[in-house]
């Protein structure tokens, strides 16, 4: 199940939460945007710095840590590739310049995983599903993205299950080579599947006699509404993009080498 | 006046070699409490797809004869059409649950119709509190209890307000006390807000007592039709090994070495030891 935790959104309440999932994503493409535009080490060290305050008012820093590491791997792959390409092309010569702009391209990576993973993180996919909706993605979609979501937790008990019963009757998924175990997991996997496209006709039915497609013009529950905070976000984005913009065109950033050397 | 009418009603899923359901004729008036019972892969499960039209809609197959509901042909209604009058509910609750809250799977149905927000919202409050889990609103429906998840079930289906509720096997995957407070919920649909009930279930010694008339059906015929004291004590229906409440056992045994019960046929066991009593002071 562990895999699978952090796929499930926990209900908590604080103001970065409530905020619209439109905006925030506003802002996550907007820090997107802004880390390609510069390989400024200073410029992405203060993207990097921004979600924290977010972080901290969500209180979800545990949840994002965790996400960070899981992108140390990733992050320290292209640290090497970086450092090395840079050391190869520069003729078998390693300036401090070239680190840091192999610091640089790493930090750009996780720059971008921070400020998703702040997005997932206080995102509900409730609202998520409600944003799509109102912005005119076809609900089949919006619906289909959230029937996944809420099915994770259910099927990552039934392979628990099926891998549960599967033991007991003597199947050893731990043995072997690499290969041998891959294909231990086959009488895990065939029933999983089985079952899964029995559970989609079950819920197919159940949505049939409760209306689905009665009508084009659905109507929903909830409905997100734009807040104070909502425009507040916007405008940040909105300067952020601004300021870089201008950054990018009339100010030449300076690397941190050149300032301390 | 009747609301469901079946006449030589004969269904064959496709590849399938005999039919499900055979030569079937039926009718169930409005207000009225069925039960169905028999021996499972008898039609019961086939026969509530044919209540709102997911047979011949959803399933491809062959019909023959025709069904009536609520006036509306089956066969020439979508089943989006027929889910404003006849309400399903499944045997397995977490297939029929897919919203992430609560509130938002008893909408589901009023979202698809169009309903307006505020109208929507009164009616959801509504549903949810004649199933009693009003508290449980905004919950996942992953989170709650198999009993409570079957009440969000019915709740989402009450709430498009619907003349019929068609139940299969709601509690087969619940433990006895839920189930019996699934079948007081179910009670109370049936006597509070007059509505149709047909109910398929097994654990008739928690349903007959409830129920108006019980059909009995075997290889996809009805077998036996009428009131429950009658049928329950019947020979043909222990015959067919349905579940006999055992207070209508135990009566049918007493019976039989002689023991005069003047009384009439018991359903449930506090039914059986009231009478029991009053016979046995009369006998004093």
């Amino acid at each position: 199940m562990s895999v699978f935790d952090g796929l499930k959104f926990r209900k908590v309440y604080s103001p970065i939460h409530n905020l619209d999932p439109r905006m925030k994503f506003v802002y996550v493409c907007v820090v997107f945007v802004v880390a390609i535009l510069f390989n400024q080490l200073l410029v992405l060290l203060a993207l990097f710095l921004m979600p924290i305050p977010f972080v901290l008012v969500a209180g979800v820093q545990k949840e994002w840590l965790r996400s960070l590491r899981g992108a140390a791997f990733l992050a320290t792959f292209i640290f090497i590739v970086n450092i090395a390409s840079n050391y190869f092309t520069s003729g078998y010569v390693l300036a401090i310049i070239d680190v840091e702009s192999a610091i640089a391209m790493t930090l750009r990576f996780v720059v971008l995983v921070a400020s998703f993973s702040v997005f997932f993180l206080t995102t509900s996919p409730d609202h998520l599903g409600l944003a799509l909706e109102q912005i005119h993605i076809p609900y089949e979609f919006a619906f289909a993205f959230t029937t996944a979501v809420r099915f994770v937790p259910v099927l990552a008990e039934e392979a628990q299950t099926i891998m549960d019963a599967q033991k007991a009757r003597g199947l050893e998924l731990e043995k072997g080579g690499f290969l041998k175990r891959i294909r231990n997991y086959i009488p895990i996997l065939i029933p999983l599947i089985v079952s899964a496209i029995r559970r989609s006709l079950e819920l197919a039915e159940a949505m049939e006699s409760r209306a689905w497609g009665a009508t084009k013009n659905r109507t929903n529950l909830y409905e997100l509404r734009l807040h104070r905070g909502d425009f507040i976000l916007l405008a940040i984005s909105l300067l952020v993009l601004t300021v870089a913009i201008y950054l990018r065109l009339y100010v030449s950033v300076p690397m941190i080498s050149q300032i301390m050397f | 006046m009747s609301i469901i009418e079946i006449e030589n009603l004969t269904y064959t899923y496709p590849g399938g070699k005999k039919p499900s359901i055979d030569d079937i004729s039926l009718k169930v008036n409005k207000g009225e409490f069925v039960l169905i019972t028999g021996p499972s892969g008898c039609g019961k499960t086939t026969l509530c797809r044919c209540f709102n039209g997911l047979i011949p809609n959803f399933y491809q197959g062959e019909l023959k004869g025709e069904i009536t509901v609520k006036g509306l042909k089956t066969s020439s209604k979508q089943t989006y059409e027929l889910a404003k009058y006849v309400g399903l509910v499944f045997q397995n609750p977490e297939n029929q649950l897919f919203a992430l809250s609560i509130e938002k799977d008893v909408a589901f149905g009023l979202e698809n119709l169009g309903v307006n927000r505020k109208d929507i919202r009164k009616r959801v409050d509504w549903a949810l509190k004649q199933v009693g889990i009003y508290d449980l609103r905004e919950r996942s429906p992953h989170e709650v209890s198999g009993g409570q998840q079957q009440r969000v079930a019915i709740a989402s289906v009450l709430a498009m307000r619907p003349e019929l509720i068609v139940l299969d096997e709601p509690t087969s995957f619940l433990d006895p006390l839920s189930a019996e407070k699934i079948f007081k919920v179910i009670h109370e649909l049936n006597t509070k807000l007059g509505i149709t009930v047909v109910l398929v279930e097994h654990r008739l010694d928690l349903t007959a007592r409830y129920s108006d008339r019980i059909i009995i059906m075997d290889k996809g015929k009805i077998c036996q039709d009428g009131k429950p004291r009658k049928i329950l004590i019947s020979e043909e229906t222990r015959l067919l090994g349905v579940g006999i409440p055992k207070a209508t056992l135990l009566y049918h045994m007493l019976t039989k070495d002689g023991c005069n019960l003047d009384n009439s046929i018991p359903l449930s066991s506090e039914e059986l030891a009231s009478f029991l009593k009053e016979s046995l002071e009369t006998h004093d």
